[in-house]
C-alpha cells in the first residue's frame, strides 16, 4: 500500500513538473497592417508574470521618410490601468510586470493617413513560486533555476526577433533606394535628352522662313 | 488508488487547456471586412496554428472564414463557416505568409468577433510530448532538452541574420557604386548633349548663312 502511494505521488510530481514546464510560455510574432488603430489581446494566466516584447514599423513607401511621425503604443491591464505607453516611435521594446491575471490589450495607433505594417512580438514569462503549490509539495530549486534560465534564453530570442524585424525594414529601405536610384537617373537622362532636342527644334522654328515671313 | 482514474483525467485536461492557451493572441474582427496577420518565415520551417472564434456576448455563435496563403500565392488552408480549426504546414518558400480571417454568414447587431489565434513557428511548434514519449525522458531531463532546443533555435537565428546582413551588404555596395557611376554619367550626358546642341546649331546657322 505504501509503495503504491509513493509511486502515485511520484507520478503526480512528474506531471506537475511537466505542467510547470509547459506553463513557461513563449510568445507569438506576427505582422498586422495598421490603418488607424489596431488592438491585440493576450491572456495572462498568473499575476506577477513579466510581459515583454517589441514592435517594429515596416514603412510602406513613404516619400519623405524623415518626417514620419511614428506610431503610438499602449498596453492596458484588464482593469483599464495603463501599464506601458510609447509615443512617436518607429520601433521599440517594452517590458512590465503584470499585477493581475486576465486579458491585456496592446494597442497601436497610427496618426498619419498612410497605412503601416507593424511587426510585433509579445512574450509572457512565468517563473514558478511558492503560491502555486499545495502544502505538502515544495518547490524544487532546480525547477526555479531552469525557469530562470529559460526566461534568459527567451529574452535572447526576443531580441533576435526584434533584430530580424529591424533588418527586414532596413532591407525594404535598401531595395527602395536601389529602385529609386535606377529609376530617377534613367528618367533624368531621358528628360535631359528630350529637353535639348526640344530646345533645338524650337530654335530651328524661330529661324524658319515661315516664321520670318509672318513676323514681317 | 480507486479515486485516481476520476481525478487524473481532469488534471490532464487542465494541463492541456493551460498549455494550449498559453501562447495565443486575441484579435478583434470587424463585422465586415477582413483582418490579416502575416509573418516572414524562412524555408523549411514548421508552422502550427490553432484558431477559435469567440463572440463578445454569448447570444450567437459566429462563424469564420479563414484563408492562409504562401508568398507565391498558393493557398495552404481555406475554410468557410468554421468556429474553430487548425492548420499545419512546412514552409517550402521563404517569404511572407498571410493568414486572413473574416466573419462569415449573418452577424446580427454588427458585434465584434474575437479570434483566439495560436500561431507557432519553428521550435515553438515542436511537440515535446511525443519527444518525451519516444525517448522516454521526463522531468528535469525534458526541461533541459527544451532548453537545448531553444539554444539551437538561437544559433539558427544568428546564422540567418548573418546571411541576411551579407545579402544586404551586397545590395548596399552595389547601390553605392551605381550612385557614383550614374552621377558621373549624368555629368557626361549633360556635357555631350550640350556639345551636340552647339555643334548642330552652329551647322544650322552656317547653312542658313546667318553666321
Amino acid at each position: 500500500m505504501d509503495r503504491r502511494k509513493t509511486s502515485w505521488f511520484s507520478t503526480i510530481h512528474t506531471l506537475a513538473l511537466v505542467f510547470l514546464g509547459s506553463i513557461i510560455c513563449r510568445g507569438s510574432a506576427l505582422s498586422i497592417s495598421l490603418i488607424e488603430r489596431e488592438c491585440v489581446s493576450e491572456n495572462i494566466l498568473h499575476d506577477g508574470d513579466t510581459v515583454s516584447g517589441n514592435f517594429v514599423v515596416m514603412d510602406h513607401d513613404i516619400f519623405w521618410s524623415s518626417d514620419h511621425p511614428g506610431i503610438e503604443f499602449t498596453a492596458t491591464s484588464p482593469d483599464g490601468v495603463l501599464m506601458y505607453a510609447l509615443k512617436d516611435t518607429s520601433g521599440d521594446k517594452f517590458e512590465f510586470k503584470a499585477r493581475e491575471s486576465g486579458i491585456y490589450n496592446f494597442c497601436f495607433k497610427n496618426p498619419s493617413s498612410t497605412p503601416e505594417t507593424v511587426s510585433f512580438y509579445i512574450h509572457v514569462g512565468h517563473i514558478p513560486n511558492e503560491s502555486g503549490f499545495a502544502k505538502h509539495e515544495h518547490l524544487d530549486p532546480v525547477q526555479v533555476k531552469i525557469a530562470e534560465l529559460r526566461e534568459a534564453l527567451e529574452a535572447i530570442i526576443s531580441e533576435q526577433r526584434y533584430l530580424k524585424a529591424r533588418e527586414a525594414r532596413h532591407r525594404h529601405t535598401n531595395e527602395s533606394t536601389r529602385r529609386r536610384v535606377v529609376f530617377y537617373t534613367i528618367t533624368e537622362y531621358v528628360l535631359f535628352a528630350s529637353t535639348s532636342i526640344l530646345q533645338v527644334i524650337y530654335i530651328r522654328r524661330l529661324f524658319s522662313k515661315s516664321y520670318v515671313y509672318h513676323r514681317v | 488508488m480507486e479515486n485516481r482514474p476520476i481525478w487524473l483525467p481532469f488534471f490532464l485536461f487542465l494541463l492541456c487547456i493551460f498549455s494550449s492557451f498559453c501562447h495565443a493572441v486575441w484579435l478583434t474582427l470587424p463585422p465586415t471586412g477582413t483582418k490579416c496577420v502575416s509573418e516572414e518565415i524562412q524555408n523549411n520551417v514548421v508552422v502550427l496554428a490553432d484558431y477559435v472564434a469567440i463572440p463578445d456576448d454569448h447570444s450567437h455563435n459566429p462563424t469564420l472564414g479563414v484563408k492562409v496563403t504562401s508568398p507565391y500565392g498558393n493557398i495552404l488552408h481555406n475554410k468557410e463557416n468554421a468556429t474553430d480549426g487548425q492548420f499545419a504546414f512546412t514552409t517550402q518558400e521563404a517569404g511572407n505568409y498571410l493568414a486572413c480571417f473574416w466573419v462569415h454568414g449573418h452577424n446580427e447587431g454588427g458585434k465584434d468577433v474575437s479570434v483566439n489565434l495560436d500561431w507557432r513557428t519553428g521550435i515553438a511548434a515542436k511537440d515535446w510530448d511525443s519527444v518525451a514519449r519516444k525517448e522516454k525522458i521526463e522531468g528535469v531531463e525534458l526541461e533541459l532538452k527544451k532548453l537545448e532546443g531553444a539554444v539551437e533555435a538561437i544559433h539558427e537565428n544568428l546564422i540567418y541574420l548573418k546571411s541576411r546582413e551579407a545579402e544586404m551588404r551586397i545590395v548596399s555596395e552595389k547601390t553605392n557604386g551605381r550612385v557614383a557611376w550614374f552621377s558621373i554619367m549624368s555629368l557626361g550626358i549633360c556635357i555631350t548633349v550640350s556639345a551636340l546642341q552647339l555643334w548642330y546649331l552652329k551647322r544650322y546657322f552656317q547653312k542658313k548663312k546667318l553666321i
